[in-house]
């Protein structure tokens, strides 16, 4: 009666539930799908701080190897053979993640840095929405790149750089990794908000988005970085803990403000209010963006207002926010756009297209939608996929952030 | 402890009379089953108290809502007895969408006589009538009928999931998963929203209305039970809509037990009042809570039912198991409670001794008159004989629904198909 209790194989369990409530007799159960909708949530926000904290240490180990570049060249060979190690052990744990070794650390380093700006925002503004919600003070300092990378990453690396939450897995020493403060550095890189470090406080640092490895001594900082605080709460290994600040509301209120990352198509969404605006990367522009793998992506506009490109209906007498999910990423996907919530007072239909469900996760971001979806007029639909395929194809469409990154 | 097994169709709901002569049981093909209780006799004083199949009936048939592309299952979610006021039972039965009043009556006496019938019932011609006579009532076998009485539907959006008859005996209310509504049952077409809590934006819904009870004796009052493991109290005085409650009960959540399923065992799967009235007691997926209507900030006894299945929510998760919805039930005195779990085995707690028990529901284990044995499960370590290891549960037999009679130990115990019925026999 194992199974693996990761973030992806949840999110892929999940939406399967999902969709294949829809053609189950009697109708979707709205109670069940909710509390499905629950877990979703809580995978993917573990999901969400693992890319960020595994994409945080990349960077860092970047600037880094950048400084050794200061130095005789075959110090570079070493230290790229250096940065290595750290890797293969967090890439077994982050699954799609795969690291190969080689590529050109320069090449690498303005993708991967544009990468993690960007879910850098993106988490900025998750807990920002969390910190509204529960007003904590401190969790904006978590996001922060202040401190140094956490340890070198044996074992699953779940942590948020600087998170005092931090605890390097199953008690593995450091790498031997010098930890340094993260500098603010080149461009992208956003400054760091609030500088104070995750904080003292438990609960704040619980809201860090703690990872599931069992206490251990958070890692010490380097030079520059405040101490870490206490550490998360004990708990037993092997179940993901500790992310939310009690009650666990979290994350579920979305309604204020929910941010949405599509690395592939570099598109920012924000849901607020229900209501959704597009807030679009800077970067679309950037030389980045044509590098980037285009996989099935995440659809990006989930619901926005504004046609992001031709050929889809948006309903006019929609009176809540759905127009059409968006956009097909600038690779194309194999997903055809499809209406999303809209939801009318009634229960809601059986069978959407599955391709829905590759956008549910954007969508779970702003509340429960996308759970209560119309059924598409069967003109605009391709052929179903089956549940089992658009899991992975969602999965996929996550592992695209990090596909981006191997591509260079 | 004395069995009774009959086998159907996979029983949804099991509910005693308020007598506890009666017994319904209703199923996922929309049949309702009504066993009797036997009289006691002088001469056969072994047979005192069993239960026989008194009537069978279609309550609900699978519809098709053809506006939204809905099949409705006829699957009986809830069976509510109405207090007998006549030689007539009556009886709410409900699905996902429509509630029926049945009239359970029996039938010894038929006309016959007729003038113009004969006696199958074909029309007679009238040239062939030459005399006059009146009908005369005769004895005949005892039938039992169930007719249709009253049938409320097109009142609810989303699933039905519980009914509770008033102590006025007037009205009734019907929950789903947003909404509450009163009825009269004299009144069909129309029905009172009493609880609303859908959002504006479905998209900031966050939790479900699971269960709903009348206080057994305040007509006024009602509580329901949410997803998020929270009840309220309702006063009907209060306000024509209740959404705002009187009394809102909730247990803080231990930050220690965090994981990615704790909104799912936290959400509340049933609720009861006790006979007094004075006490609530709640189930959720690991747990049996019993409050009291004075204190909100946590309920004063605790129980666990399968703490041991704590560490396998993942894999509960995966094989749908964390969805189940339990239901748990007061005897007679308030003074134990009984609910189910896995491996045909149902719990139940003494709240004076602190004692429980774990019995199984099966076959193979019960004969007729025989003691139940208690059970163990075994949580790690050495496994001693007759206990059982939590890898080794067999999680398709499940017991979902239980009932006790209401003034005796009797107990109906529903795994699966199998209805059965334990009865303590003191003499």
């Amino acid at each position: 009666m194992e199974c693996a209790l990761d973030a992806q194989s949840l999110i892929s369990i999940s939406l399967r539930k999902i969709h294949s409530s829809r053609t189950q007799r009697g109708g979707i159960k709205l109670h069940k799908n909710l509390l499905v909708s629950y877990v979703l949530r809580n995978a993917r926000q573990l999901y969400l701080s693992e890319r960020y904290a595994e994409l945080y240490r990349r960077q860092q180990q970047q600037q880094q190897q950048q400084q050794q570049q200061q130095q005789p060249p075959h110090h570079q060979h070493q230290h790229l053979a250096y940065a290595a190690p750290g890797m293969p052990a967090s890439a077994a744990d982050f699954g799609p993640l795969q690291l190969g070794g080689g590529g050109d650390a320069e090449a690498r380093e303005p993708a991967a840095r544009h990468q993690l700006h960007q879910l850098h925002q993106l988490h900025q503004l998750h807990l920002q929405q969390q910190l509204h919600q529960h007003q904590h003070p401190a969790p904006r300092g978590c996001a922060a790149a202040a401190a140094g990378a956490p340890a070198g990453g044996a074992g699953a690396l779940s942590e948020l750089p600087g998170c005092a939450a931090l605890q390097p897995p199953h008690g593995a020493p450091h790498r031997g990794q010098p930890l340094e403060p993260l500098q603010p550095g080149p461009a992208p890189l956003p400054p760091p908000a609030p500088a104070a470090l995750c904080p003292r406080d438990p609960r704040a640092s619980a809201a860090c988005s703690a990872p599931s490895a069992p206490p251990a001594a958070a890692p010490q900082a380097a030079a520059g970085a405040s101490p870490p605080a206490s550490p998360a709460p004990a708990s037993s290994p092997g179940f993901y803990r500790g992310a939310y600040p009690a009650p666990s509301d979290f994350g579920v209120h979305c309604s204020s403000q929910t941010t949405v990352l599509d690395l592939d198509t570099h598109v920012v969404t924000t849901v607020e209010n229900g209501y959704l605006h597009q807030d679009c990367c800077a970067s679309a522009h950037c030389p980045c963006c044509g590098q980037g793998a285009p996989g099935p992506g995440l659809a990006s506009a989930a619901g926005c207002k504004r046609k992001y490109y031709p050929g889809q209906e948006e309903d006019e007498d929609d009176e809540e926010d759905a127009g059409d999910l968006g956009a097909e990423p600038p690779g194309g996907a194999p997903f055809a756009p499809c209406k999303r919530a809209r939801f009318e007072d009634f229960c809601p239909d059986s069978s959407p297209d599955a391709s829905n469900i590759s956008n549910l996760i954007s969508i779970f971001g702003s509340g429960f939608s996308g759970l209560v979806s119309r059924q598409p007029d069967s003109s605009e639909q391709p052929p179903p996929l089956n549940g089992q395929l658009c899991a992975k194809q969602a999965l996929a469409s996550l592992g695209a952030w990090t596909r981006a990154i191997v591509a260079f | 402890m004395e069995l009774k097994t009959t086998r159907a169709d996979i029983i949804s709901t099991v509910e005693f009379n308020h007598t506890g002569e009666l017994l319904a049981t209703g199923d996922k093909g929309g049949r309702v089953v009504i066993f009797q209780r036997e009289q006691e006799s002088k001469n056969q004083v072994h047979r005192r108290g069993e239960y026989n199949v008194y009537s069978t009936f279609q309550s609900h048939e699978p519809e098709f809502d053809y506006l939204k592309s809905l099949e409705i299952e006829e699957k009986i979610n809830k069976i509510r007895w109405l207090p007998q006021q006549n030689a007539a039972y009556f009886l709410l039965s409900t699905n996902d969408k429509t509630v029926k009043l049945w009239k359970v009556s029996e039938r010894d006496k038929r006309p016959e006589g007729y003038n113009l019938k004969d006696e199958e019932g074909r029309l007679r011609d009238p040239a062939t009538i030459t005399t006059l006579r009146v009908p005369v009532l005769r004895p005949m076998d005892l039938m039992v009928e169930a007719t249709p009485r009253r049938v409320f539907a097109n009142a609810h959006t989303y699933h039905i999931n519980s009914i509770s008859v008033n102590s006025d005996y007037e009205t009734y209310m019907s929950a789903d998963d947003l909404r509450i509504n009163l009825w009269n049952f004299e009144i069909t077409n129309q029905s009172f929203n009493i609880v609303d809590i859908k959002p504006a934006n479905m998209e900031e819904l966050t939790e479900v209305i699971t269960a709903a009870e009348f206080h057994p004796h305040h007509c006024n009052t009602f509580v329901y039970s949410s997803s998020k493991g929270t009840i309220r109290l309702c006063d009907m005085r209060a306000s024509a809509l209740c959404d705002r409650h009187t009394k809102f009960f909730e247990e803080p959540e231990d930050p220690s037990n965090r994981s990615f399923f704790s909104e799912i065992i936290s959400s509340i799967s049933d609720v009861k009042f006790s006979h007094s009235g004075r006490y609530i007691m709640t189930r959720d997926y690991l747990t049996v809570k019993v409050w009291d209507l004075n204190m909100e900030n946590r309920p004063i006894e605790t129980y666990q039912v399968h703490d041991y299945l704590r560490s396998k929510l993942c894999s509960l998760y995966e094989n749908d198991c964390i969805f189940d919805k339990f239901e748990c039930v007061w005897n007679g005195s308030d003074s134990v409670i009984m609910t189910g779990s896995y491996n045909n085995f149902f719990r139940m707690f003494d709240r004076n001794t602190k004692r429980d028990v774990t019995l199984e529901a099966s076959r193979e284990n019960s004969k007729p008159r025989a003691i139940l044995k208690p059970r163990k499960v075994c949580v790690g370590g050495k496994r001693r004989k007759d206990e059982i290891s939590v890898d080794s549960l067999d999680f398709s037999k499940k017991i979902l629904h239980t009932a006790w009679h209401p003034s005796e130990n009797i107990i109906a115990v529903a795994a699966t198909n199998n209805l059965y019925i334990f009865q303590d026999k003191v003499n």
